[in-house]
C-alpha cells in the first residue's frame, strides 16, 4: 500500500507541485474495531500513515477509510465542529475528531506517535467507533427538553415575547450544546447507573427551566428530583472538562438544584434532605455523622429495607461508622464555624445579586 | 406496513418545520420523518448569520416591500416575483413564531428580537442568535418535534421512489443500522434533503452529506430539476477543508493579500476593497490565483487573509470563532500568521422544480428548502435568506401535504421490489478484477468541477468538465464496496452518495454550457454580460437515458422591471 509514502492532503496533487514543505510525520492510529456480525469482542487495528501538520484526527480517519481500509466505520457530517456527529475518545478523552489536531495528540498517548481512537462510553456500541444515540434522545423526551410555550399554538406568529438581555444570558451558553455526547461518555455516574439523567439532559433541562416563555417548569423539576435525577451528580466535573463547547455544565446542575430547593422546599426529596443533613453536620462538627446520614436522607423505613444487609456486612468487616455520640467535633471547630458563617453570608449575598 | 400519509425525507430545518406544521394542520395524520443522520446533526446547524425579516425592530422604516426588492435584485432578476412576495411577507410571522416556541434570539435594548445588517440588504433586517443562529433554530425545531411526538426514522438512507408508471407509491430506503431495505408506502412524500454543493468536494463548505440525495432520487424518477447551474461561491473558505471564514473577518479590517504581498482588491474594487460584494471578491481571488499570483501547496492554490495587523486583543475579543477555526482546521493562529483561504462552493440555488406550494410535477411528491427550487433565490441568494426560505416554505409545504394527502390512494409496494433493491446494493460488493476507489473518484469530481465548472466558466473548459464527468460515470461502474457487513455500512452509503453527486453534476455542467450569458453566480468569460432577451428564463433538467434533457420555463414577473444589478 503506497499510503505510507503519500502525505495526506485533500487533493491528489503530485509531489512535484509541492513548493513549500510543511512538517510531516508517521503517525499510528490505533482504532477500536468491532463488527457485531463477525466479532465476539472488540479489538484494535493499527494504521500507520504519513500526516502533514495541520491535519485533524477526522481527516486522518477519512484518509484511512478512503485509501487503506474502507471498512473502518465512524460517523462524521459537518466536519466543522457544529453538528456533533464525530465525538469519540481520542487518547482516552471524549472529544470531536473534526476539531482535534493530530499534532496536539502525538505526545498524549501512552506511546509517543500512537493515537488511540475509541468509541464514546456509556452508550451501547454499534460498530467500530459508532454508538447508539437513542438512549440520549429517550432521556430528552423523558425530561421534556423543550419549551412548552405559554402562548397557545394557534396564537403563534402574532407577536414577540419581550426578553431581556439578562434573561438571554442565562441560557445563552447552554444553547451552545450540540448534543455530541462527550459529557455523557465522560460521566462517572452513568458508568454506574445507565438510568441516570446524564449531564447533557440536565444542561438542556436547565436551559428550558430558566426560559420565561416556558410553562412546564414545575413538572420538569418534579421529574428531575426523582431517582436517577439531578441529585445523583457527584460534581466530579468530568462532563464540564470534556465539553467541546466549554459550557459550564456543573453550574447548570447547581442551578437546577437551587431552583428545586427554592421551589419545592428542602424536605422535598432525598437529594435535598441529604444536602441539608450534610450541611448540618459540617456546621456542627466539621465532619459527617455517617451512621445517621441515610436515615436523615431517606427515612428509617427505607434505610432498614435497603441498608440492613450492608450494615451486617460492615459489622462483619468491622467497617461500621462510629455511633453519633462518639463523633466529636474536629479540632479548631470554633475557627471553622466562623469561616462557615462567613461563607454562608457570602452565598446569601451572591444570591441577592 | 400501514401506509403513511406523509413521508418527509430529511430532518433539517425545512423537513422539521414541515412535520410540525403537518401535525398542526391535521393531528390525525400518520407522518414519518426519515433522516440519514440524527436530525439535530443536519446542516441547518452550520448557518451562522441569521434569517431576514422586515420586523423593523432595528430600522423602524424597514418594510416587507424593501425586502422583496432586495431579494429580486439580489437574484439578478431570475427569482419568481410571486414566490419572493410569499417569502418576504411571511418572514416576520415565521420569526415571531420561532420566538414563541423558544428560539433563543439575541435581543435589543428594548427586549425585542435583535437585527443586524447583511450583504445586499438595504436595511438591517437579519435576525440572529450570536453566530449560532442555524444551530439554535434546528435545536428548537427538533425539540418541538419531540414535544409533538413526530415519528422519526433516524439513520435511514433514502434510495428511490417506488413508482407505478408515473404514479408515486412511496419511498424505498435502507435502515443504516441493519442494512435492510424497507418500503414506506405513502400518500405523499416531501423531499427536504438539503443542497448539492458538496459535489465540489474539497472546494465546498458543505457537510459531507450534502450530496443532493433528494434531488437525485426525484431526477431519476423523472421529476425535473431547475436552475442547477447556479452555485454560489463564498470568497473565503479555508484552504484545506473549504470551511467558511465569515465575512466578519474582513468587516473587522482583515486584508486579502497575494503571493507578491499586494492587497490586490485595489485592482478590482478600489473603494470597497475587501468589502466588495461576495461574487466580486470571489472572482477577484480566482483571477489572482489563475494569473499566478497565489500561493501553492499540496492542498491547492490559495491567497492570504491577513489579520495579524489587527492585534491579539481585537482578534481574541471580536473574532474568537475565526481564530478557533483557523487553529483547529489549518493549524494556524491568525494572531501570528495569515490564514490560507480560497473561494469555496457553499450554496446551491437550483433544485427540484416546484410551484409555490412545493408541489412537483409528480402527484403527491413535494420538495422544500435548499433541496427544492421555488425559486426565491434565482441566480444568486442573499445572505440571511436561506434560513428564511427553509422555514417559510417548510411550513407551506407541510400544510399543503397535510391538506392534500387525502386525495391520493395508497398502494402496496411488492416484496420483489425490495428484494431487487437489496440485490442491487449487494452487487457493489462483488469482487471483480479491476476496481475503482470511491474516494479517488469523489476527489476527482470535486477537482474537475472546481476547475472547469467553478467561478469562471467558458465553453472549452465546461466541455472538458462534461467529458470528465462522463468518464467518472463510466468508472463508477467499477467502484467496489469493500465493507461487506450489513450493520452501519458507511462505505456503501458514501458510494451511493457519490452516484447521486455524479448524476447531479451532469445537470450543473450541462446548464453551465448552455446558458450563454453571465447572471448572478454564473459567470461566463465568453459571454460576460447578462442577456435578458435570450436568457431571462429558468432552465429545467429532465433525466433522459442517463443524461439531462434541457428545457426552459419563463420567470414569473411582478411589479419590478428588469434593471441592471449594481451596488
Amino acid at each position: 500500500m503506497n499510503c505510507r509514502k503519500e502525505p495526506i492532503n485533500e487533493e491528489h496533487m503530485t509531489d512535484s507541485t509541492i513548493q513549500h514543505h510543511e512538517a510531516t510525520r508517521d503517525v499510528t492510529f490505533r482504532v477500536h474495531r468491532f463488527n457485531p456480525q463477525v466479532d465476539g469482542k472488540p479489538y484494535f487495528d493499527d494504521y500507520t500513515i504519513q500526516v502533514e501538520k495541520g491535519i485533524t484526527v477526522l481527516r486522518s480517519l477519512n484518509y484511512i477509510k478512503e485509501h487503506v481500509d474502507a471498512s473502518v466505520s465512524f460517523r462524521a457530517f459537518c466536519q466543522a465542529g457544529i453538528c456533533g456527529s464525530c465525538a469519540m475518545r481520542i487518547n482516552g478523552i471524549s472529544k470531536l475528531a473534526c476539531t482535534t489536531q493530530v499534532w496536539d495528540e502525538l505526545e498524549k498517548g501512552r506511546e509517543p506517535g500512537v493515537i488511540k481512537v475509541e468509541p464514546l462510553r456509556n452508550l451501547p456500541l454499534i460498530k467500530d467507533l459508532i454508538v447508539e444515540m437513542d438512549p440520549l434522545v429517550g432521556k430528552m423526551k423523558e425530561y421534556s427538553n423543550w419549551v412548552d410555550s405559554k402562548m397557545p399554538e394557534n396564537e403563534w406568529g402574532r407577536k414577540e415575547f419581550l426578553i431581556s438581555e439578562e434573561e438571554f444570558l442565562k441560557y445563552d451558553k447552554a444553547t451552545d450544546c450540540i448534543l455530541c455526547a462527550s459529557c455523557v461518555s465522560e460521566c462517572t455516574i452513568l458508568r454506574a447507573n445507565e438510568e441516570y439523567v446524564s449531564p447533557a439532559v440536565l444542561l438542556k433541562s436547565f436551559r428550558m427551566n430558566v426560559d420565561s416563555r416556558d410553562s412546564r417548569h414545575e413538572e420538569r423539576l418534579a421529574e428531575l428530583v426523582k431517582d436517577h435525577g439531578v441529585w445523583d451528580c457527584t460534581h466530579c466535573y468530568r462532563c464540564q472538562e470534556a465539553c467541546v463547547k466549554h459550557i459550564p455544565i456543573v453550574d447548570a446542575i447547581h442551578g437546577i438544584r437551587e431552583d428545586a430547593l427554592a421551589v419545592r422546599g428542602v424536605k422535598d426529596t432525598s437529594g435535598a434532605k441529604h444536602a441539608e443533613a450534610f450541611m448540618e453536620d459540617i456546621e456542627k462538627k466539621g465532619k459527617l455523622v455517617e451512621a445517621t446520614l441515610p436515615i436523615r436522607t431517606n427515612g428509617m423505613l427505607w434505610t432498614l429495607r435497603n441498608l440492613l444487609p450492608m450494615a451486617f456486612k460492615m459489622i462483619l468487616k468491622r467497617r461500621t461508622p462510629p455511633p453519633p455520640p462518639l463523633v466529636k467535633p474536629s479540632k479548631g471547630i470554633g475557627t471553622f464555624r466562623e469561616m462557615f458563617r462567613e461563607m454562608t453570608e457570602h452565598v446569601k449575598q451572591d444570591h441577592k445579586k | 406496513m400501514k401506509p403513511f400519509d406523509i413521508v418527509i425525507v430529511g430532518g433539517g430545518g425545512s423537513g422539521l418545520y414541515a412535520a410540525m406544521e403537518a401535525m398542526k394542520t391535521n393531528p390525525g395524520l400518520n407522518i414519518a420523518v426519515l433522516s440519514k443522520i440524527y436530525p439535530n446533526r443536519s446542516h441547518t446547524s452550520a448557518a451562522q448569520g441569521g434569517a431576514n425579516a422586515a420586523l423593523a425592530n432595528k430600522a423602524k422604516d424597514d418594510t416587507v416591500e424593501m425586502h422583496i426588492f432586495d431579494t429580486i435584485k439580489g437574484s439578478d432578476y431570475l427569482a419568481d416575483q410571486d414566490a419572493v412576495e410569499i417569502l418576504c411577507s411571511e418572514a416576520p410571522k415565521i420569526i415571531r413564531e420561532l420566538d414563541n416556541m423558544g428560539t433563543p434570539w439575541s435581543r435589543m435594548e428594548d427586549n425585542t428580537i435583535a437585527q443586524r445588517p447583511f450583504g445586499g440588504a438595504g436595511r438591517p433586517r437579519c435576525c440572529y442568535c450570536a453566530d449560532k443562529t442555524g444551530h439554535t433554530i434546528l435545536q428548537t425545531l427538533y425539540e418541538q418535534c419531540l414535544r409533538k411526538g413526530v415519528f422519526f426514522f433516524n439513520e435511514y438512507f433514502a434510495l428511490n421512489l417506488s413508482l407505478k408508471g408515473s404514479r408515486m407509491k412511496g419511498l424505498i430506503a435502507m435502515n443504516i443500522k441493519t442494512g435492510k431495505v424497507e418500503a414506506f408506502p405513502a400518500r405523499t412524500v416531501i423531499f427536504a434533503t438539503g443542497g448539492y454543493a458538496k459535489m465540489y468536494w474539497n472546494r465546498s463548505s458543505n457537510a459531507a452529506g450534502n450530496t443532493g440525495d433528494g434531488q437525485a432520487i426525484a431526477y431519476r424518477a423523472g421529476i425535473p430539476l431547475k436552475d442547477m447551474e447556479f452555485v454560489q461561491f463564498h470568497p473565503t473558505g479555508l484552504r484545506k477543508s473549504g470551511l467558511l471564514v465569515t465575512e466578519g473577518a474582513r468587516g473587522e479590517g482583515g486584508y486579502l493579500v497575494n503571493a507578491l504581498g499586494e492587497r490586490f482588491m485595489s485592482r478590482y474594487a478600489p473603494e470597497k476593497m475587501e468589502l466588495g460584494p461576495r461574487d466580486l471578491v470571489s472572482r477577484s481571488i480566482e483571477t489572482e490565483i489563475n494569473e499566478g499570483r497565489g500561493f501553492d501547496s499540496p492542498a491547492g492554490k490559495y491567497i492570504h487573509l491577513d489579520l495579524t495587523h489587527l492585534g491579539a486583543d481585537l482578534i481574541k475579543s471580536r473574532l474568537p470563532q475565526i481564530r478557533e477555526m483557523s487553529m483547529y482546521f489549518e493549524g494556524v493562529d491568525p494572531i501570528e500568521e495569515p490564514i490560507p483561504v480560497r473561494p469555496t462552493a457553499h450554496y446551491s440555488m437550483g433544485g427540484i422544480d416546484t410551484d409555490n406550494f412545493g408541489r412537483t410535477v409528480m402527484a403527491g411528491v413535494y420538495a422544500t428548502g435548499e433541496c427544492g427550487c421555488v425559486s426565491v433565490h434565482g441566480a444568486n441568494r442573499l445572505g440571511g435568506n436561506s434560513l428564511l426560505d427553509i422555514l417559510v416554505f417548510g411550513r407551506i409545504v407541510g400544510r399543503a401535504a397535510a391538506e392534500e394527502a387525502g386525495k391520493f390512494t395508497p398502494e402496496a409496494i411488492s416484496e420483489n421490489e425490495i428484494k431487487d433493491k437489496e440485490l442491487e446494493l449487494r452487487s457493489y460488493m462483488q469482487p471483480s478484477g479491476h476496481y475503482e476507489r470511491y474516494g479517488s473518484l469523489r476527489e476527482e469530481l470535486g477537482q474537475t468541477l472546481g476547475i472547469n465548472v467553478g467561478i469562471y466558466r467558458e465553453a472549452d473548459k465546461i466541455r472538458t468538465g462534461i467529458s470528465d464527468l462522463e468518464e467518472l460515470q463510466e468508472r463508477f461502474n467499477s467502484v467496489r464496496v469493500f465493507d461487506t457487513s450489513d450493520v452501519y455500512n458507511t462505505n456503501l452509503i458514501q458510494v451511493l452518495e457519490l452516484k447521486n453527486m455524479l448524476d447531479l453534476a451532469q445537470t450543473v455542467a450541462a446548464g453551465a454550457l448552455v446558458r450563454e450569458e453571465s447572471r448572478g453566480s454564473h459567470t461566463r468569460i465568453d459571454f460576460p454580460v447578462r442577456d435578458d432577451e435570450n436568457w431571462h428564463k429558468h432552465s429545467l433538467y429532465t433525466f433522459d437515458k442517463g443524461k439531462p434533457f434541457i428545457g426552459f420555463k419563463p420567470v414569473t414577473m411582478g411589479k419590478y422591471e428588469l434593471q441592471e444589478r449594481t451596488y
